[in-house]
């Protein structure tokens, strides 16, 4: 604490106390450095402002100067004469943009070092040798170099890409790449979205489906899951492994085949429909039943409910058997001293517990629940209408739609918008949710 | 200790300013670059190059995408090891590409993962032709050129957007800094094979006449209904818009105005083809519900051959894939050839209902296609691709696609040798019944809407309050239709 509390006083005292060789290394990286004889870090600096400079030169400007224009000059490969890529613009401009930023740390970084360096020095100390500071990112500033690569991870492989779409939503990119060009647009995707006699009453009928199915379907699957869990755990049930087993089956199998196996089930050709409908057909009074149909509603969502309790109880089921093995018994025995009944012990003992254990989950299920691409692709795929200009179903989840939206009717940028949309939407749902929590909000309570 | 206080507040904004300073030399030097290249690297174009000069690429090693079909039966194959051997003295090689026979050259090509020739269906290919993703052919030169009928090679007919280039090939700018433009008339592919749909039947189920007329069909259907369990007379998925649009154009519908190149007018529902509701609807209800998804359609192979289904549609070059299912249940391969019948197309009454005893008769004019080569703008090798192409459709190799496939084939020379149903189809084309696909890029946007409605009218005749009975219903949603594909065409243009 010390330490931090005399470094942000030095920091404070910089502009009065900082020497030439903190001024040449603010001219030239890693000058300082050298000057105090620290040759490999000087040298590093320096091949890191060199190496900028070279890729700026070279094709980092371009790549940022792309950024802005996304093209000027449509080529022709037929032709033989190359023109710009909109999107491998963007993409490098974004890149560009990133390496600047990396940069400017560096640049920062170098700063610090210099003049840490310099107060070092100051105090009688020598500088330190190159194999100290290496020594120490293997010691004490371990968890610095131990994250490096994660993060580095993180933001090229998840930020990077969520940028990209989020910039996307902001163009008129629909799908036609090289060398068609494309422009800045601004808002108008979200104006088209939610402008009069745009597409809100179709974003808003999916979104409202998709709260209601994440809830539903995050509570079945919670309390399934849990429900299963106790019932197994219950000394009158004999052959638990047995029992255990049967979901296990279920988490076993690939999801997207059971659920080719659920849509043969429910489909008007399925074992379910197709005897029925053989009789219906030779009666002229009478129609086909169909649960997944053009016409189905409510019938495909059920499905739909029930297969992904299907899918995912299993896991439910293993989370709550690992947490409920951790109970303290005599918190029941207890209960049962003061005539507690089974449900007053579940509500005041068992699902507090829980619950405080599984929060994360919970928000990681919500989430995923919302997001469930593979349920209605694979139960209704191919199943629409058209509302004015874009495919829609009554299944659709914004995910869905979102698939529609891009690979069905071409609209990339609107489809850009909503997953932003979607985006703000999940981030803040699970952080209401998790900030709302007893995991959050007692965080001692089971400690 | 005043004065060093005095002396540290002197230089303290010394020092902020040259902070500053730095901070706007590194801002001012970074934007400086990025101002002088960044603004300059993007509008230079190269020079242009002169595509098929005739010279074979020594060394060329070119990807060939064909079809699954060709590649399943060893067509490709083939073709491939005649190629080589043809071809080993300039040391130039095919090879399979070895990708998604839908694969987009849009998406691939740029990137370098293309394939050099693509064999697609034409409005595919003349999508990619819109971007300059393919070359124009000088199609005079192929030994196939004159063999090929005028029809065939209008379907891979466009004008393509080209810029002008000067004497060095360099693009000639205009004022406005952009490279000045014009349309010239080019053809974009060759054609191999004509696609137009056919009755595929079991000839000791179906009794003579039957396919004639659609009325009959109908009737026919019923009385196999009538025998109970899953069997069925002709069946096959209503929702399809390849195979179903043909029953709005036989009543006068069309997709675009001006021959299908203008997309500015859609007019599905013009004329009577609000009569091709109510035959969608008729046909419908003398099937089952299954025809209102897709889920008959890979079964129907199977189904045909077992006798559960007594007839369907589809292309001819799956006339392999019939064969294989027969074989698969217990026929030789002589008895399967002997039992499949292939017939067009059969008439519609001009009224539009299907119960109708004597009505007047007129053809059924249905979509169909040309599938053929086209030679990717983003090979390195387009000469020795261009004499692929010439190789592939020699009269030899279509014979043989034909023989191995039961495809039919656009020269018609080959044709007129193979007879049968190549022959018709070939006449169906000349004489309008059959429509080719348009190949202009606004047409992805019809297939989505399209399919959508067909899904709507064959579940119609399964719905306890139908909303397409009677000719008013049929035709306010036809001109719905119609608008939800301007509207489409609109938002993507």
């Amino acid at each position: 604490m010390n330490y931090l509390k005399t470094k942000t006083l030095a920091f404070g005292n910089f502009f009065t106390t900082a020497n030439y060789k903190v001024i040449l290394s603010m001219f030239i990286m890693g000058f300082g450095q050298l000057i105090y004889k620290q040759v490999v870090k000087g040298l590093i600096f320096f091949a890191i402002q060199a190496g900028l400079i070279v890729f700026f030169v070279f094709r980092g400007a371009a790549d940022i100067a792309g950024f802005f224009t996304l093209g000027t000059a449509a080529g022709n490969p037929a032709q033989g004469i190359h023109g710009d890529n909109s999107i491998l613009m963007l993409t490098m401009g974004l890149f560009a943009i990133i390496l600047l930023m990396m940069y400017l740390f560096a640049y920062v970084t170098n700063i610090k070092d210099v003049y840490l360096t310099q107060l070092r020095v100051e105090k009688g100390s020598p500088p330190l040798k190159f194999k100290e500071e290496a020594k120490e990112y293997i010691d004490k500033k371990f968890y610095k170099t131990i994250l490096f690569l994660p993060i580095l991870f993180v933001s090229v492989f998840s930020i990077i890409p969520i940028v990209f779409m989020i910039l996307l939503a902001f163009t008129n990119f629909t799908g036609d790449t090289f060398p068609a060009l494309a422009d800045w647009t601004g808002f108008a995707s979200f104006r088209e979205l939610f402008g009069q006699g745009g597409l809100a009453p179709i974003f808003f009928r999916v979104l409202l489906w998709n709260i209601i199915w994440a809830i539903i379907t995050t509570a079945i699957n919670y309390f399934g899951g849990l429900g299963l869990a106790l019932l197994y755990n219950k000394k009158c049930v004999k052959g638990k492994v047995i029992w255990r087993l049967f979901p296990m089956l279920a988490f076993a199998v690939p999801g997207f085949i059971t659920l080719i196996a659920f849509r043969f089930l429910f489909s008007d050709a399925g074992p379910i429909l197709w005897p029925i409908n053989q009789e219906r057909l030779l009666d002229p009074y009478s129609y086909p039943i169909s649960f997944l149909g053009i016409d189905a509603t409510w019938s495909a969502r059920i499905i739909g409910i029930l297969v992904a309790a299907w899918l995912s109880i299993p896991s439910s089921m293993l989370l709550a058997t690992g947490i409920l093995s951790n109970m303290n018994k005599e918190l029941y025995e207890a209960a049962k001293i003061d005539g507690a009944t089974g449900f007053r012990q579940f509500t005041k003992i068992t699902l507090p517990f829980v619950i405080f254990a599984t929060t994360p989950v919970i928000i990681m299920q919500f989430i995923g629940n919302f997001n469930n691409f593979g349920i209605f692709f694979f139960l209704r795929h191919g199943t629409f209408s058209m509302i004015g200009d874009v495919p829609y179903s009554d299944t659709d989840l914004l995910v869905n739609w979102i698939f529609r939206l891009t690979v069905d009717a071409r609209r990339y940028d609107l489809g850009a918008a909503v997953s932003l949309l979607m985006f703000i939407a999940t981030s803040a749902i699970a952080l209401f949710i998790y900030l709302r929590s007893p995991a959050y909000r007692k965080e001692d309570t089971f400690r | 200790m005043q004065s060093q206080n005095q002396n540290i507040q002197k230089r303290l904004p010394l020092k902020i300013i040259l902070v500053i300073f730095l901070v706007l030399v590194h801002l001012g030097t970074l934007i400086g670059i990025i101002a002088v290249i960044g603004a300059n690297s993007h509008t230079i174009l190269g020079p242009g190059r002169e595509i098929f000069t005739g010279e074979l690429e020594r060394g060329a090693r070119i990807r060939i995408l064909e079809n699954d079909t060709a590649i399943l039966q060893g067509f490709l194959d083939e073709v491939i090891e005649a190629f080589n051997a043809e071809f080993a003295s300039y040391d130039i090689m095919a090879v399979d590409a070895n990708q998604d026979n839908f694969i987009d050259l849009e998406q691939a090509g740029p990137f370098g993962f293309g394939p050099c020739v693509i064999f697609q269906a034409n409005d595919r290919l003349m999508r990619f032709a819109d971007g300059g993703h393919i070359f124009p052919l000088p199609i005079e030169r192929l030994d196939a050129y004159e063999y090929i009928s005028n029809e065939a090679w209008n379907a891979f007919f466009g004008f393509v957007d080209e810029i002008i280039v000067d004497d060095n090939g360099y693009p000639v700018i205009g004022e406005d800094g952009q490279p000045l433009r014009q349309e010239i008339p080019a053809t974009l592919g060759v054609p191999v094979m004509i696609q137009g749909p056919v009755i595929y039947y079991r000839r000791s189920l179906v009794p003579e006449g039957t396919l004639d007329t659609w009325g009959n069909i109908y009737q026919f259907n019923r009385e196999r209904n009538a025998m109970g369990g899953a069997t069925r007379g002709y069946i096959r998925s209503l929702i399809d818009p390849y195979f179903n649009m043909g029953y709005l154009f036989s009543f006068g519908g069309y997709i675009f105005g001006e021959n299908n190149t203008d997309p500015s007018t859609v007019g599905l529902s013009q004329n009577n083809a609000y009569r091709g509701v109510g035959v969608i609807r008729q046909l419908a209800s003398s099937m089952d519900s299954r025809v209102t998804t897709h889920e008959l359609t890979p079964l129907l192979y199977d189904l045909l051959a077992q006798g559960t289904v007594a007839a369907t549609m589809t292309t001819p070059d799956v006339y392999t894939l019939f064969i294989d299912a027969f074989m698969r249940n217990g026929f030789t391969r002589e008895e399967a050839i002997a039992e499949l019948g292939v017939a067009p197309m059969p008439f519609l009454p001009e009224c539009g209902d299907l119960t109708n005893p004597n009505p007047n008769l007129i053809p059924t004019i249905m979509m169909g296609g040309v599938n053929g080569y086209a030679i990717s703008a983003w090979t390195d090798y387009p000469n020795a691709a261009f004499a692929f192409v010439n190789f592939a459709t020699s009269f030899r190799l279509m014979e043989r696609r034909h023989e191995l496939l039961g495809i039919v084939p656009s020269r018609e020379d080959v044709a007129e040798h193979v007879g049968g149903m190549s022959q018709i189809i070939n006449e169906k084309l000349a004489s309008g019944e059959i429509l080719v696909m348009p190949g202009i890029r606004e047409m992805a946007q019809v297939w989505n809407p399209v399919q959508s409605f067909f899904a709507s009218v064959s579940q119609d005749a399964f719905r306890s309050f139908p909303r397409y009975a009677n000719p008013s219903g049929q035709l306010a949603a036809l001109v719905t239709l119609d608008s939800a594909i301007t509207r489409a065409i609109a938002a993507i243009s």
